[in-house]
């Protein structure tokens, strides 16, 4: 027992460590510095090793302190201080018969669980109760220190708060029982990610009496959670006799393993049929253009589900907001005032908004997936003349598409400014309007050209490039830190189009210079 | 006209994949390249047709004794996984080809007459090509790595997944078309190899070497390659 409690978690410390190292490589200039042999060199390994106890240990924690955190905001921030205890309770209880069957830690097919049982061929028995008590005791400890933590502070008694523990971990077990018990019946294991439809509507209509019971003043009674609680715990302690004499361990976790191996090996099929989907099959659809144009006008007619339909839905969901504000203003005239100074200082705001329905990074995935990752592999594709033609008529045609939305937003929102009292200096609706389309062709700009100078993808489909990602993630962060920004709507608009009118250009510049060397398969 | 590459190397991080090679490759003749996993046959193909920058060294024509790079346009690249523009038909990926191929396709033929070269049949040719099988898709492709006439044709393990019959009408449609071109074919099927090139040269230790088969029978031939990428092993 001893030996594989050693053995495996060695096992799951090696394979996580190699992760952080392999994160680690995929970071521009870092990866530079790193070496090849980065997994054998004896620093790195042990630098590795400690990211990785103390992810263990912050695993262990974490998630329960998240967990009660958001039971003590649910309790207190949605309902109010005077009945926090009550229907913190209540939230909990529900929550521990949801947790009990989508978080069983035995039916969770994991890939160290692969490596050990399967490729290594340990012993399932004696690997899957180590775990398995290792994470109800990870469990019970994290329970009864934010259990006391939050529920003493929600008035709760220390009785019941150790009950809450005792009640989380008992269910658990016992649900784990009667997973056996079905196993051993029907010879099917259960898998936590693959819930049935029962399950699916258990889990919503469970949530909805979690979080919505309470705002219609229904709880359910103190007395009644205490009882729940004590027979879970009682349950709980009847299954451990269950789960640790069941004899059948190999069979199950042979089942549940290749189920996952099936669903791995699906994979990259599932990417590209998922891809295929988005085509059009409608062979009425066709182009009397030629050569590029052609290819171009075909692509996107044959892919408009995800390009122009999109944006016309963004587009008509944009103009009925707008036109509801409208409405309102006209309703409730007390309003324009606010709206009014909101228009003329929350333009910041918009940059985030913009970055939310550009088609952008939709395009170039599917530019990707459906065209380039095929004509890339032929020599006349990447004449450097042939990919800047193509980049211009490309660019042409993301422009217009999140045009599109982004003039309804102008429109509106310089109608909105109007409406809501006008402003002394006329420029503000031109700035405004504009403002809101440069931000736009700077959203079409800037995914094209990142995807033209970085091409992320290999042959077999994978993003390959830690710039690209990172350059994903930090666009997502400035905007994010953008809503957070107050200036004048003059001031931010006009920095925002001398902005974005120099960024276009600067990244036209750098593609015609660059693309030809950088637009080709990653290896 | 010869393709000669000359003292050729290409390192991932601390392995030699390529290491200072040179070879001559001959119009008119197949070449099979063979070697072992891993010997670095694609990496040799993704460097002659740029996908990727060599470490050192060159490759080019030869005519009449002028040398001169290859464009783009002279190397056709057959990989072994068929990979073609799924949202066209069979025919409008043709079209868009010979569009742009216009002033240099000579004697062009009709959208058809390519198709029934290929053997691709009528009903086929208007279907998206994400509803073709694999061994359409690869017919596709090799028809269109044809129809420019490359002055280099690569071949990357083309035939190993294809049905019988048409990894037949392959080989016998790569034999028709050899004159005037070079042919490399990778291939790790020694038999295959030995049916349809006329030449086997072997990539084993970084390097590119022939294997002169003129004095010997196909048994013995075999073996005689099979102890060159043996000793691999021994490096």
């Amino acid at each position: 027992m001893n030996k594989t409690f050693r053995i495996s978690f060695s096992l799951k410390n090696t394979y996580r460590a190699n992760s952080i190292l392999y994160g680690l490589k995929q970071i521009p200039l870092i990866k530079r510095l790193l070496p090849d042999t980065l997994y054998r060199v004896r620093g790195l390994k042990i630098f590795a090793n400690v990211v990785s106890a103390l992810w263990e240990i912050a695993a262990a924690f974490l998630g329960k302190f998240l967990y009660f955190l958001i039971l003590w905001a649910a309790a207190s921030g949605l309902y109010g201080e005077r009945a926090a205890a009550p229907v913190f309770l209540h939230i909990f209880v529900i929550l521990t018969v949801i947790g009990s069957f989508v978080n069983t830690y035995l039916f969770n097919p994991t890939r160290d669980k692969y490596y050990a049982l399967i490729l290594l061929g340990m012993d399932a028995r004696e690997y899957t109760l180590i775990h398995y008590w290792y994470a109800v005791l990870k469990l019970l400890a994290g329970f009864l220190l934010f259990g006391l933590f939050f529920g003493l502070g929600k008035g709760l008694s220390v009785w019941m708060c150790v009950l809450c523990a005792l009640s989380g971990a008992g269910i658990k077990i016992f649900s784990a029982a009667l997973s056996l018990a079905r196993f051993r019946r029907t010879g099917k294991p259960v898998n936590e990610n693959m819930l049935g439809r029962f399950q699916w509507i258990l889990l919503f209509v469970l949530l909805a009496a979690a979080f919505g019971l309470p705002a219609a003043g229904l709880l359910i009674p103190e007395m009644i959670c205490a009882v729940f609680m004590v027979l879970c715990t009682a349950s709980g302690l009847i299954s451990i006799r269950y789960v640790q004499r069941f004899d059948r361990y190999q069979e199950m976790c042979r089942g549940l393993l290749y189920q996952m191996l099936h669903q791995m090996d699906q994979i990259p099929q599932m990417v590209r049929q998922q891809s295929e989907k988005v085509i059009s099959s409608d062979l009425g659809i066709q182009s009397s253009k030629q050569g590029f144009e052609y290819l171009n006008e075909l692509f996107i007619k044959r892919h408009q589900k995800i390009l122009w339909k999109s944006s016309k839905r963004i587009a008509a969901v944009c103009a009925c907001i707008l036109a509801a504000v409208t409405g309102l203003l006209y309703l409730r005239p007390e309003i324009k005032e606010t709206v009014n100074r909101l228009l003329l200082t929350f333009l910041p705001y918009f940059v985030f908004i913009m970055y939310s329905i550009n088609r952008g990074t939709g395009f170039t995935r599917v530019l990707f997936m459906n065209c380039d990752h095929s004509l890339l592999t032929y020599s006349f594709y990447k004449r450097p003349r042939f990919i800047l033609k193509l980049f211009r008529i490309r660019l042409r045609e993301i422009v217009k598409i999140n045009l599109l939305p982004a003039s309804v937003i102008g429109a509106g929102l310089t109608l909105l400014l109007f409406v809501s009292g006008g402003t002394d200096n006329p420029v503000h609706y031109l700035v405004l309007f504009v403002s809101i389309l440069f931000m736009s062709i700077f959203f079409s700009v800037h995914y094209l050209t990142i995807y033209y100078l970085l091409q992320p993808y290999n042959a077999g489909t994978e993003v390959k490039s830690g710039t690209y990602a990172l350059i994903l993630w930090g666009t997502y962060l400035v905007c994010f830190l953008l809503m957070q920004v107050r200036l004048p709507t003059l001031l931010f608009g006009i920095l925002t189009i001398l902005f974005c009118g120099i960024y276009s250009a600067a990244a036209c510049i750098l593609v015609y210079r660059l693309a030809p060397r950088t637009f080709k398969l990653r290896p | 006209m010869r393709f000669v590459i000359e003292h050729l190397s290409k390192s991932y991080g601390s392995k030699e994949v390529l290491k200072d090679t040179g070879f001559s490759f001959e119009s008119g003749k197949i070449y099979g390249l063979l070697g072992r996993n891993g010997a670095g046959k694609t990496t040799l193909f993704n460097c002659i047709n740029g996908d990727i920058p060599a470490d050192r060294g060159d490759f080019f024509l030869e005519e009449e004794g002028e040398r001169r790079k290859l464009s783009p346009e002279e190397i056709g690249y057959v990989l072994s996984t068929p990979t073609v523009p799924e949202f066209l038909t069979g025919r409008e990926f043709l079209k868009f080809f010979m569009d742009i191929h216009q002033d240099t396709v000579r004697d062009p033929k009709s959208l058809d007459a390519y198709f029934d070269d290929m053997k691709i049949d009528r009903e086929d040719r208007d279907k998206l090509l994400k509803d073709y099988s694999h061994g359409m898709k690869n017919k596709m492709q090799m028809l269109i790595n044809l129809i420019a006439k490359p002055r280099l044709l690569l071949l990357d393990e083309p035939l190993t997944s294809l049905d019988v019959v048409v990894a037949e009408e392959m080989k016998q449609l790569l034999r028709s078309l050899k004159e005037g071109r070079i042919t490399i074919f990778s291939t790790h099927l020694m038999d295959l190899a030995l049916d349809l090139c006329d030449e086997i040269v072997l990539l084993s230790h970084g390097r590119l070497e022939s294997v002169d088969r003129s004095q010997s029978g196909r048994q013995e031939f075999k073996e005689r390659i099979m102890e060159a990428l043996r000793e691999e092993d021994h490096e």
